[in-house]
């Protein structure tokens, strides 16, 4: 079982880069006989993970989410799984190499760096971890997503607004269209954060006795919490829409981003495991 | 195949000319029935502000593309029309001729999807005035058939190549759902009446105009059922629209930029698309610098345009292609209407010989070896024709149109079986 998970291990992100490739020649070409080719291709590639991540489970004794590195592959499949939802209910096209490009570096990263773990620190081994893991993950998927199609949104803005008319005018779906999938998607992911933080500080002072709420873990998924906090409510309640949104939505990435490597690599924080 | 074709169109005569012999509504079926006095047994008749198309098979072969000709240029009596304003085809090149026209690639703006409708409907009427035979019906369906092939297998009409269009193309980039948008149209001249009609095909949630002339903007609503704004009054109530076409013969600009600003401040931000198609403008183009505007001009409208033109003309080998395929198709099968009874006559005659040699000289066998000379006799004439039938079929399936009536031809003369006609025997 071991080899099989090395060799999955291996082949996981050339599965993403040939999809990759699909979705990108697809976008470049836009015909229409490829639609369902690429859409098998991500499938394959999906299927195959999800067997990787029941493979490690079983052989490991413990699902791939207490280090960075195993989240990281569950990162990939999330982000190309939700793309991949989204693209069946709404049949938008065009935009697909830019979520799995994420998925791909992800899993580049995660098959690179991951390691054989079978002992676990005890503080992980909590029902409250998988609960907690998973929905940050959710929450970090809607993000990502969000920026995505945030970022999508600004380009698409900038060539209608300077009559570039080229291969992103030509091919992806309308601006109110990216708007809405990003606010969605941040929503989505709002949801889930708010809940990973919940159960986070429940779970927090029984596993950690001696954490601060100065630890920049604690102070980083705040921040990020409230821009979008903010994002949204001002979409609800407010006047703010399209290019301000999205903004918001690429800066909440960003700091995500950054607290996360703050965190994990960088700062002395007790949510550094790898 | 005596098919004729002759047509005057925009590559072979200036657009007075086309004018002059421009066939109406009520006058195409008078034609009709005057090439049909005059011995053309099938057809078709096209005829748009761009092109004159007659397709005929003429009773006799004698006939030529002179005979059309002057059937045209007696029926609109045109003085200033000659030979040259002409294209003439024949045979399998008309029937090519045809193809194009239908797909759009033969007509001024490349991929034009309305001749494909028209060619449809100089179908319908051939064949309601009974001018259309079983050929004629067979050069209808493949046409119809490679039109649509065209439209669905290559991308030859698509994108918008007007810039009334390119307008409305526009806004489905920015907007995702028009029928719960509102536009205004200023302007009630041709090319507002243009961009007013192609927002009210896409769904337009509602729609207005409005017109220095009254009386112009509500001939206009009526035709659209849009709504009429006052043309003094229209400045106030931009706000209330997310899209927006200009199209007037306004000397001065008609829309500032504080007027858009304050538009937008009033619609709480929500994106507005401003479409000036006049000339000169009507829009200040400094309002596409406010965020959320979306100002495009003609030029900027062009480019969609120019842009479109090129992608349907990279398109053409595509479609032509397909138009080759169409081609083999139909001579397949019109070829086949030629070999087979060729084939027939052949064996016929072969048959017809190997019987009274046999029926003359059974007499000289026993009658056991009577039923042997039959059968050895049969066996001959099939060796013989073995080669011969074979090679009449292949015309059925890939022979050029020359190549297989050459053979049926040859094979004919040589053994005197024309149709009609008694072989002549020793």
């Amino acid at each position: 079982m071991i080899s099989a998970i090395h060799t999955i291990n291996i082949l996981l992100p050339v599965f993403y880069f040939i999809t990759l490739v699909v979705y990108f020649y697809d976008f470049l070409k836009g015909e229409q006989k490829l639609v369902n080719v690429k859409r098998v291709f991500l499938f394959i590639t999906l299927f195959l993970h999800l067997i990787y991540i029941i493979l490690r489970t079983i052989a490991f004794d413990h699902p791939p989410i207490t280090n960075v590195f195993e989240i990281f592959t569950i990162l990939a499949i999330t982000i190309s799984f939700s793309y991949f939802l989204v693209e069946l209910v709404s049949d938008i096209r065009g935009t697909g190499p830019f979520i799995i490009i994420l998925s791909f570096i992800f899993q580049l990263i995660s098959s690179l760096y991951i390691q054989d773990l079978t002992e676990v620190k005890e503080v992980l081994r909590s029902n409250l971890l998988g609960i907690h893991v998973i929905s940050a993950l959710l929450g970090y998927s809607g993000f990502t997503i969000s920026a995505v199609y945030g970022f999508l949104y600004l380009v698409l803005y900038k060539d209608i607004k300077l009559n570039k008319f080229g291969l992103i005018f030509n091919r992806l779906p309308n601006l109110e269209v990216l708007e809405r999938l990003s606010l969605y998607s941040a929503i989505i992911g709002f949801i889930a954060l708010t809940i990973a933080i919940i159960i986070g500080i429940i779970w927090l002072p029984v596993a950690f006795p001696r954490f601060s709420y100065l630890d920049p873990k604690l102070i980083g998924s705040t921040l990020v919490w409230l821009l979008y906090a903010i994002g949204i409510t001002s979409k609800v309640v407010g006047n703010w829409r399209g290019k301000r949104l999205v903004i918001l939505s690429i800066t909440g990435f960003v700091v995500a981003i950054i607290s996360t490597i703050l965190s994990n690599f960088i700062a002395q924080s007790f949510h550094s495991f790898y | 195949m005596n098919l004729i074709a002759i047509s005057i169109n925009h590559r072979t005569a200036p657009v007075e000319l086309r004018e002059a012999v421009y066939l109406k509504e009520d006058e195409i079926l008078p034609f009709i029935n005057l090439a049909k006095e005059n011995q053309i047994k099938e057809g078709l008749i096209l005829s748009t502000c761009n092109r004159t198309e007659i397709f005929g098979i003429p009773n006799s072969n004698d006939d030529s593309h002179d005979k059309f000709q002057n059937l045209l240029l007696n029926f609109k009596s045109s003085q200033n029309i000659n030979e040259e304003h002409f294209q003439k085809f024949v045979s399998r090149d008309a029937i090519k001729h045809l193809f194009s026209v239908a797909t759009g690639i033969d007509s001024l703006l490349i991929g034009d999807n309305q001749v494909f409708k028209q060619v449809k409907d100089s179908f319908l009427v051939s064949e309601e005035s009974n001018f259309s035979g079983y050929i004629m019906r067979r050069v209808f369906d493949a046409a119809i058939r490679t039109g649509k092939r065209a439209i669905s297998e290559t991308a030859i009409s698509e994108g918008a190549v007007t810039v009334s269009y390119a307008a409305v193309q526009l806004t489905e980039k920015i907007f995702s759902n028009l029928s719960k948008k509102s536009a205004l149209v200023i302007g009630a001249g041709e090319s507002g009446e243009i961009a007013a009609k192609h927002l009210s095909e896409k769904g337009i949630g509602s729609l207005a105009v409005t017109n220095r002339t009254l009386e112009k903007a509500e001939a206009l609503s009526r035709k659209l059922d849009a709504k009429v704004i006052p043309f003094n009054e229209f400045r106030d109530s931009i706000y209330k629209f997310d899209i927006i076409i200009s199209a007037t013969s306004s000397p001065e600009i008609l829309l500032r930029k504080d007027d858009v600003k304050n538009a937008l401040k009033k619609r709480s931000n929500n994106s507005m698309i401003l479409m000036d198609i006049a000339v000169p403008r009507d829009i200040d183009p400094a309002t596409k610098d406010i965020d959320y505007v979306f100002y495009h001009d003609l030029d900027s409208l062009n480019i969609i345009v120019d842009q479109n033109l090129s992608k349907r003309k990279s398109e053409i080998p595509k479609v032509e292609k397909i138009i080759e395929e169409e081609l083999d198709n139909f001579w397949e099968w019109y070829n086949s209407l030629q070999a087979a009874p060729a084939i027939k006559d052949l064996r016929d005659f072969f048959e017809e010989i190997r019987n009274d040699e046999v029926e003359k000289n059974k007499n000289k066998f026993s009658v056991d070896d009577q039923e042997k000379l039959d059968i050895v006799t049969k066996r001959i004439i099939n060796k013989i024709l073995h080669h011969p039938t074979i090679e009449l079929r292949k015309t059925d399936d890939s022979s050029t149109s020359v190549e297989a009536s050459t053979k049926i031809g040859i094979i004919r003369d040589l053994f005197g079986i024309h149709p009609g006609k008694k072989p002549e025997k020793e």
